[in-house]
């Protein structure tokens, strides 16, 4: 009797789960709705377990222990502050509104990758596909958003492919996870880059991402990673047209060492674009600084939109 | 059915353990290769027990509690799947008369290489490689953590049940 009622309850828990993880697959709102929930329900208890551990000891030692820790939360949150400020003074984030937020939880999935969970969500004012960056770099996109917490995908996971500009010459390329499809292996943590047309990239050169429209899922400028390898060319002749070059490209973020972060918030452009007066364009200036895509604000502010990524659309 | 106090501990300590593993223990510096799981410990004790079909029960309702920790990950029951069958193999273990220390340590082993295997193949799914390494640390961890917890949890567990509280 009671293996009866046990095989039955199995059933349909194993019906269920099936259920949802097909639902999934296809991309049903059902598996969204079910994410949610789970966040909202367990985030702010993540939250709590998140903060520094309270202290039961007598009272004068509790009382310094709360001091210690604020002293401690007070140089961690200087800490973060510092290493936050050259992100608050970039280009990127001079455009855009920014939230600060931290690494709560971190998990491994079958089909989305490496994920990370931040502790804002929507009631901070986050959407799906903002860009996510630390200190070092991008880090990834929002990929689900609760009212409390986010999730992020990870740069690396499979099916998340950046479009990117290498080096100073800016010659385009795509960064993505490594398949077994690619010429040679590439070291585990590491991303494969594939160029869009016959470049020359070299070893060392600085990735940085192109920007899509709206600046989402991943804003313009912001530091890939840098390459590392090139893979062999497969043809020595170098026909035109017919080899595009591939390699090994160095994320800039560890994905294992992220705590402090920001989240770029897209704001749609409303404002027209002012023209570059003919004047200025004998400068000579505007037409080379974008192309190097560095972070210099001060030549970018003078000449508005003129050459950039974002002026290609 | 009356929830029991057995019924309400297990709960208690799923719902504990998964927190633990997903936002406590790397707070605390546990590296991801070395984390015990300790969901899986408590699905062991109980299916070492009860037999296959509990085990199964109890570790597609555990995988769900871990599964729905955030960060969730996708697919979403996978976890739960590859729960289920890690508490079915150790429910297979079950020996009404056997006290034996070791026989729920086996199962234990067993149990943490099957769902070790699942979760080997989704990251392989998912970042392309995989690294059985880690892997191994996290059995390595999970056996020495049962070898300590398991047969308190049985005591527990029998103690419960001789008590009717189970």
């Amino acid at each position: 009797m009671q293996q009866r009622v046990g095989r039955r309850l199995l059933g349909g828990l194993l019906a269920l789960t099936l259920a949802l993880l097909v639902a999934d697959l296809a991309g049903s709102p059902v598996a969204t709705a079910v994410r949610r929930g789970a966040a909202t329900v367990v985030g702010p208890v993540q939250r709590v377990l998140s903060a520094a551990p309270r202290d039961e000891l007598a009272r004068l030692e509790a009382e310094n222990v709360r001091l210690r820790a604020a002293a401690a939360a007070q140089a961690e949150e200087q800490a973060g502050l510092n290493r936050l400020q050259p992100l608050l003074d970039a280009d990127v984030a001079a455009k855009h509104p920014l939230i600060v937020a931290r690494v709560v939880a971190t998990g491994l999935s079958a089909v989305g990758g490496r994920r990370l969970t931040l502790d804002a969500g929507s009631r901070d004012g986050i959407a799906v596909d903002s860009t996510v960056v630390a200190v070092e770099g991008l880090v990834g996109r929002v990929v689900a958003v609760a009212p409390f917490t986010c999730d992020v995908q990870v740069l690396g996971s499979a099916g998340a492919v950046v479009g990117v500009r290498v080096g100073a010459a800016g010659e385009l390329a795509t960064v993505g996870s490594p398949t077994a499809a690619d010429p040679v292996a590439r070291p585990r943590g590491t991303l494969a880059l594939t160029f869009v047309h016959p470049g020359r990239p070299a070893a060392g050169d600085l990735v940085r991402t192109l920007g899509s429209i709206d600046d989402t899922p991943y804003a313009a400028g912001l530091l890939v990673g840098t390459v590392t390898a090139l893979d062999p060319e497969q043809d020595s002749s170098r026909s035109l047209g017919t080899v595009t070059r591939t390699g090994t490209v160095r994320p800039a973020v560890d994905p294992d060492t992220i705590d402090v972060v920001g989240v770029l918030v897209p704001r749609p452009r409303t404002l027209p674009r002012t023209p570059v007066p003919p004047h200025t364009a004998s400068n000579a200036a505007p037409t080379t600084a974008p192309k190097t895509a560095a972070p210099k604000p001060a030549p970018r502010k003078a000449a508005p939109n003129t050459v950039g990524p974002k002026g290609a659309r | 059915m009356r929830p029991t106090t057995l019924g309400l501990a297990r709960v208690a300590y799923l719902l504990v353990a998964a927190l633990l593993t997903a936002t406590l223990l790397p707070r605390l510096g546990v590296p991801g290769h070395a984390m015990p799981d300790l969901v899986l410990i408590g699905v062991v004790s109980t299916a070492v027990l009860r037999g296959p079909l509990h085990g199964a029960i109890v570790g597609l309702a555990a995988g769900w509690v871990a599964l729905l920790i955030p960060p969730v990950g996708s697919p979403i029951g996978l976890t739960a799947l590859v729960m289920m069958t890690g508490g079915a193999a150790a429910g297979a273990f079950r020996s009404p008369s056997s006290r034996s220390v070791l026989r729920p340590l086996a199962a234990l082993l067993v149990a943490t290489v099957v769902v070790q295997a699942g979760r080997l193949a989704a990251a392989a799914l998912a970042e392309g490689s995989a690294a059985p390494a880690g892997q191994l640390g996290i059995v390595a961890t999970t056996m020495v953590v049962g070898l300590v917890a398991l047969p308190v949890f049985l005591a527990a567990d029998r103690a419960l049940v001789r008590r009717r509280l189970g």
